[in-house]
């Protein structure tokens, strides 16, 4: 009942286009993230699929049916906006109700739900207050109340945490995603932390240039990225890029003064391109401390790598050395004791390690 | 104590300049005051700054209620009242409109908004003279020559370009973002307006009454030209009654009736003028 089909979309502004054909098929009751770099068209979609915008061209299918004509408030969506876009000069009560007052719910249904909602989202103490007395944490708090209370078919989410502080931001992720699980209605959900998306995401969609990059679910997006601009936008730090020359299907890598051959597991795929260069994406995980790996046992490497930073960060500890001129980012155990210095012993576990096309960034395997 | 005492002398200076000031602003209308409430025997013989001797209300009375403007003798009542009878719709008018304007052309952008807002700007800067004989070929057209419906008409139609301006200005701090909101919660365009952007509106609509009472209440230009014998505004009949001499002048009637003429923009500005300067800048300072 709030499935949500985007069916080649695009979006102009005279010359420049924002949107070029964008298709996403969203399920009832899936929560779905838009991310990206700003200046990527994740909010302008978001406009769109909630008739804030026109189309320039394509349609959009809400529940089956066709909305990409229908004005905003008949198209039964809610939003949550960056900024909260509370109502100044209502009290909270009357920011939740307003919308259903604006669709003639009778006063008493009104209060009931204003007071279901407040009780769920914890703000029925608040309800007599008006924004400009409320934090930030509770103003963000009326902002989803407010989209509750009406129940729509889908929840549009945009940048909803970006101004709350960090210690917040994860608290209300958990309770976003509390809530999505509790109600079970389908969200869109926007944002430029790529840590938002991999926690809340059924699936992402990555974008950029008005184009999904890629669409899947965080483990696919991570673990099998369509490109270097997806692989390279999630993961913090990112996966590391390095070009390689391909010798007899292996990765030819200098590090600390001495060459390794790195065997990789699409060296078929790379030789059937006939491709000599490559640029090899290896996540900073797969390079850490000599440590036991028995299902990799095959992808196992060991090097000396020069750390020139060592950076401690509680739970790991990150190392930047070098491979081929290029830094290359570690992720260690705090346990395993590294330190800043010339030759430290690591294991490269190249299990997961990608390839990409020179030219073209896109991937080879 | 060398700070101290320069600091002291600066400070004189600064009480003393705006004392010397104030007064200097301030004597024309306490001449104007205590003219107003002599007799014209004390006036002819007295001293112009000396207090009235024998206070009397008889100028008052008399440029209230029967002093000449002309041929008639009925004092300034009725054109007072014509006076309000243009200034308070044509305010109401104007500023309505002008907040309807202001909320399309910051929240409703369409093709061409900015450059029609641009040529609404103009209409600030183009002298009344230079409309004075199109605009009463357009109104003995419309069959409102001399009628208080056309100097409403004048009055509302010159207006907007304020009214607008200030309205645009103020609403274009308000966010965005609380329209969308409001769209998306199903609220319609009038619905958007009535719930969202007039309750924070009260600063800018102060501003945009008092500004406009005052320009219309002491208008003489429009009044002098477009009204007919029973529709002259109160500054109009000012000036027929100070032009009008049946023997001695009466110095203390003319200044009565000045005193009655400027006496509502007056009250405006004392009771609202600290709303007047709060709304002036509240577009700056939105919390």
């Amino acid at each position: 009942m709030g499935s949500l089909l985007i069916d080649n979309v695009t979006k102009s502004f005279g010359e420049t286009d924002i949107l070029k054909g964008i298709n996403i098929d969203i399920q009832d009751g899936e929560f779905l993230i838009l991310v990206g770099p700003s200046g990527c068209g994740k909010s302008t979609l978001m406009n769109i699929i909630a008739g804030l915008e026109d189309a320039t061209s394509g349609t959009l299918e809400l529940a089956g049916k066709d909305v990409t004509l229908a004005s905003p408030k008949d198209r039964d969506i809610a939003m949550v906006f960056q900024s909260y876009a509370l109502y100044p000069t209502m009290n909270v009560a009357r920011n939740i109700s307003f919308g259903l007052e604006m669709r003639k719910v009778p006063k008493e249904e009104r209060d009931r739900i204003v007071n279901e909602v407040a009780k769920l989202l914890q703000i029925d103490h608040l309800l007599d207050r008006k924004p400009s007395q409320l934090s930030g944490g509770q103003r963000q708090r009326v902002a989803m109340g407010r989209a509750l209370a009406r129940s729509p078919r889908v929840f549009l989410f945009d940048e909803p945490l970006s101004n709350l502080d960090a210690k917040l931001r994860v608290e209300m992720r958990t309770e976003i995603k509390k809530l999505h699980k509790r109600l079970g209605t389908t969200i869109v959900y926007v944002t430029h932390d790529q840590i938002e998306a991999m926690t809340l995401a059924d699936r992402i969609a990555v974008m950029k240039d008005g184009i999904v990059q890629q669409l899947g679910t965080p483990d696919e997006i991570y673990n099998n990225p369509a490109n270097m601009f997806v692989a390279g936008f999630m993961g913090s730090p990112p996966m590391n890029f390095i070009e390689v020359d391909i010798k007899e299907g292996q990765a030819v890598v200098e590090s600390a003064g001495e060459t390794h051959h790195l065997k990789l597991p699409c060296a078929e795929a790379i030789a059937a391109k006939g491709l000599d260069r490559v640029v090899l994406g290896i996540r900073p995980e797969m390079i850490t401390e000599p440590k036991p790996a028995p299902e990799d046992q095959d992808w196992l490497h060991s090097m000396k790598l020069d750390f020139d930073v060592v950076e401690p960060m509680g739970a790991d500890t990150m190392a930047i050395g070098q491979w081929n001129g290029i830094d290359v980012h570690s992720r260690l155990s705090p346990k395993a004791g590294m330190t800043a210095g010339a030759g430290t012993e690591v294991q490269v576990n190249t299990a997961k390690a990608v390839a990409f096309d020179i030219q073209t960034g896109e991937r080879i395997c | 104590m060398v700070a101290n005492r320069s600091f002291n002398l600066g400070r004189l200076f600064i009480y003393g300049c705006l004392l010397a000031f104030a007064l200097f602003y301030l004597a024309p209308l306490y001449v104007m005051l205590t003219t107003s409430f002599k007799d014209i025997e004390e006036i002819r013989s007295g001293n112009l700054l000396a207090l009235p001797q024998d206070p009397t209300l008889y100028a008052w009375i008399k440029a209230w209620s029967s002093a000449c403007t002309g041929s008639e003798c009925q004092g300034l009542a009725p054109f007072f009242m014509n006076s309000v009878k243009i200034v308070v719709p044509a305010v109401i008018l104007s500023t309505v409109i002008g907040a309807l304007n202001g909320y399309v052309l910051s929240k409703w952008r369409f093709r061409g908004s900015d450059l029609m807002f641009g040529m609404l700007l103009f209409g600030c800067f183009i002298p009344f003279q230079v409309i004075l004989l199109p605009m009463a070929r357009l109104l003995a057209e419309l069959g409102l020559a001399n009628t208080v419906t056309g100097l409403v008409l004048v009055h509302v139609i010159y207006g907007v370009a304020f009214t607008t301006l200030f309205f645009r200005n103020f609403y274009v701090s308000v966010p965005t973002e609380l329209v969308k909101a409001a769209q998306l919660d199903g609220a319609s365009f009038f619905q958007i307006f009535r719930h969202i952007f007039l309750p924070v509106s009260l600063p800018i609509f102060t501003v945009t009454i008092i500004w406009q009472f005052t320009q219309i209440w002491n208008d003489f230009l429009f009044g002098v030209v477009y009204s007919g014998p029973g529709t002259q505004p109160i500054t109009v009949a000012l000036n027929n009654l100070v032009n009008t001499s049946m023997g001695g002048k009466e110095y203390n009637v003319d200044m009565a009736a000045a005193v009655i003429a400027a006496l509502p923009t007056l009250l405006v500005y004392i009771f609202a003028g600290k709303y007047f300067v709060r709304g002036l800048t509240a577009g700056a300072v939105k919390g």
